[in-house]
């Protein structure tokens, strides 16, 4: 049988220079104030604090 | 996965009455966190390094709370207070390393890492991953755990240093 599971690369978490954490790969987030958990292909963190949007980033670190 | 006591699979422990710290030297990055904040208990020119008696219990958690590495955890010897647990705590096995607690779950490479927003706080990031930085480097994790900073008022960017409790983070 084949398996069907989809097979990521292993995840790899980016510093963007003064932005925010890319994350990629095979990774799974578990967002415990939301309590929401995703396991998307791609996801932008907010690392400034400053964000409208958190946990992502919404290029509020721009302003 | 214990041996004997003053070592376990990996590193060492070190007891006092109330709680053991486990190190873990192959996961730590020398953020010097622990040495900085409490030399009386973790001095690096010493053997053994760590004296639990060298500083009262809470101020040894709160120090082995800070290491942004799972290089420094804890736990109550007191299993029953180690159900109830805080997310604030974040060094703590359940936390750092829950195969101290179970060791039934081999690592598994394939696995996804985990990604944990912490309620106010830092994101915490285990498994097998790679950290690339700013400049294009890039560090190995395997089976390993690091603290980002999320509030961006840490003193040791890119990591958690515990000042997102003092400026009153929220998010």
């Amino acid at each position: 049988m084949e398996n069907n599971k989809e097979i990521k690369p292993q995840a790899v978490v980016e510093l963007i220079e003064h932005g925010p954490i890319k994350i990629t790969g095979n990774f799974r987030v578990n967002d415990l104030k939301r309590i929401k958990e995703e396991s998307p292909s791609e996801i932008w963190l907010c690392r400034c604090g400053r964000s409208n949007n958190k946990p992502y980033c919404d290029e509020s670190h721009k302003k | 996965m214990e041996k004997s006591d003053g070592q376990f699979s990996g590193g060492r422990k070190y007891k006092n009455k109330d709680i053991t710290v486990y190190w873990k030297p192959s996961a730590c990055i020398h953020a010097s966190y622990c040495y900085r904040e409490l030399i009386e208990v973790f001095d690096p020119s010493r053997r053994p390094w760590v004296d639990m008696q060298g500083a009262s219990t809470e101020k040894i958690i709160e120090v082995v709370n800070l290491c942004p590495t799972d290089a420094l955890a804890w736990k109550w010897n007191d299993e029953e207070k180690n159900k109830s647990i805080g997310d604030d705590q974040y060094n703590h096995i359940n936390f750092r390393r829950p195969e101290l607690i179970d060791d039934l779950e081999p690592v598994n490479e394939e696995l996804p890492a985990s990604v944990k927003i912490m309620t106010d706080g830092p994101i915490v990031i285990k498994g097998s991953f790679s950290l690339v930085y700013e400049d294009g480097s890039r560090k190995e994790f395997r089976d390993g755990m690091i603290s980002l900073c999320r509030c961006g008022v840490s003193d040791h960017q890119p990591f958690c240093d515990g000042r997102h409790r003092k400026v009153g983070f929220t998010g």
